[in-house]
């Protein structure tokens, strides 16, 4: 899959079908790896599929001029997608190379899995449903379902429906509801007061970086709410009330946009449960309007239309 | 001495111009009586509600928020109350996932015509609210999770402006 990547890659910047090829190489860290933004095809040669490919490449689209190649994920793909509904990207211009996604492992998942920094790990590989981590020369092996990402567990599309070439198999989708919704039904478990002051905790933590913004493909305004200053909708002191304000909107902003990709709740340095939110908006989105982000690109953007008759129920 | 009164809910609706407000003009011109609860802001659509609009007034203090446009199919400008619609129905929702008293967030079709309406509106959202009680959704905590008193109204406006 790599070495079709790379000859694709390098093939479509020498023959001028794009400007820029968008993907991942090795990162600084061990096992992790980071986006590579190149128009050099020699750089060709440095990108890498591997099950550490967690960021969402769409967030650079809407700021790159020019063509683009890029590599794709199967919920990468719905990014894309819906930034084609929402006419932030041309699909002439772009070119998707699509990945078929097993999931991706969630470093942190392991870390805690087997008790040790990722600098103490040897090796962590894959094969098929179950992942070998070695450690000082032993070998130790899980059941993958363990260290991959909640969202990659709930995934509804590993590979792309959109995409120009296609590296490597297909893979079905098998969404395992029930392991990655398990916070949600806790959460909706509780009293509405529990609930808020849950949600008031957790976000007493965030020191507004403002990363899950930054991160999320669906938040491209230029200028966010929450810098306005006339009028003063969110104060900047990161205080509980405005954060909690702030993480609202901004989920009800990307509401039909956002397709559970999970990168906000995965780059948030204090840990708040986004996934809580994004999910439980998905899945209400869907079952208000029958309708799901990044699926079709052909469908209108879910807030620019209307159903003559829909949730009408609590209107006066 | 401090006399004692009855906590009376604040609410603030967004009545639009074409209709809502017009309905809520007819009920005075025509002397109807509705609880004097109800802060109104004019904006030309309903589509004009922004669900930062409501958060903030949530924010601010008010205990409940009505969004009130025209009858789906009589919008002036054709689509903006099926648009707020969507909007509306998800901030609800959302919200009560998250822990708001469904009752904070209402909404209606009032036409121009519907002084009566309007007063009923009005009359019904002030009754739910009051079963709902004060709006402490944002007022401080300690550290450990518990509730201190709200604070005082002064208080609030300084930190707020």
């Amino acid at each position: 899959m790599e070495q079709k990547l790379r000859q694709e890659a390098k093939a479509l910047l020498e023959q001028g079908k794009v400007d820029w090829i968008i993907g991942f190489e090795p990162g600084s860290l061990k096992f992790t790896t980071t986006p590579l933004i190149t128009k050099d095809k020699n750089d060709a040669d440095r990108l890498v599929i591997n099950p550490f490919i967690v960021n969402n490449l769409a967030d650079f689209l809407p700021e790159i001029k020019g063509r683009v190649g890029i590599v794709a994920k199967g919920c990468d793909s719905r990014s894309i997608v819906s930034l084609i509904q929402d006419n932030k990207v041309v699909r002439e211009d772009v070119v998707i190379l699509a990945v078929p996604c097993p999931g991706i492992i969630d470093l942190s998942k392991v870390e805690r899995l087997v008790g040790k920094d990722r600098d103490e790990l040897d090796d962590v590989t894959r094969e098929g449903d179950k992942v070998i981590i070695k450690v000082n020369g032993k070998k130790k092996e899980f059941p993958v379902t363990e260290v991959l990402f909640d969202h990659c567990l709930a995934c509804e599309l590993p590979t792309p429906q959109e995409y120009d070439i296609l590296l490597g198999e297909p893979r079905p989708p098998a969404p395992n509801l029930e392991v990655s919704g398990k916070d949600i039904e806790n959460l909706k478990g509780l009293t509405p007061e529990q609930r808020w002051e849950f949600w008031g905790n957790e976000l007493s933590r965030c020191i507004r970086c403002y990363a899950c913004r930054n991160v999320c493909p669906a938040c491209y305004c230029q200028r966010c709410f929450v810098e306005e200053t006339e009028p003063q909708w969110v104060m900047p002191v990161p205080r509980w009330q405005d954060n909690l304000l702030f993480q609202i909107v901004r989920n009800i902003h990307v509401a039909g946009r956002c397709t559970d990709c999970g990168e906000c709740e995965r780059v948030c340095p204090v840990n708040i449960p986004l996934r809580s939110l994004t999910r439980e908006m998905y899945d209400m989105v869907d079952e208000l309007f029958h309708f799901k982000a990044g699926m079709d690109k052909e469908a209108l953007p879910l807030m620019t239309h209307y159903e003559q008759e829909e949730a009408e129920d609590f209107f006066r | 001495m401090k006399q004692k009164t009855e906590w009376k809910p604040k609410l603030v609706g967004f009545l639009c111009k074409w209709c809502s407000y017009a309905g809520a003009d007819l009920a005075g011109i025509s002397r109807k009586k509705y609880p004097a609860n109800l802060r109104i802001i004019k904006v030309p659509c309903s589509g004009r509600v922004d669900p930062l609009f409501i958060l903030k007034a949530l924010r601010l203090g008010f205990d409940g928020v009505l969004v009130s446009g025209c009858h789906p199919g009589e919008c002036h400008y054709q689509t903006g109350n099926y648009r707020a619609r969507r909007r509306i129905a998800i901030t609800k929702r959302f919200l009560e996932y998250l822990g708001v008293e469904p009752q904070r967030i209402q909404a209606s079709w009032v036409s121009a015509s519907e002084g009566g309406k309007f007063t009923k509106v009005v009359d019904d959202v002030t009754k739910e609210l009051k079963e709902a009680g004060p709006n402490q959704l944002f007022s401080e905590r300690r550290g450990d999770g518990t509730k201190t008193k709200a604070r005082s109204k002064g208080t609030t406006r300084a930190r707020q402006s």
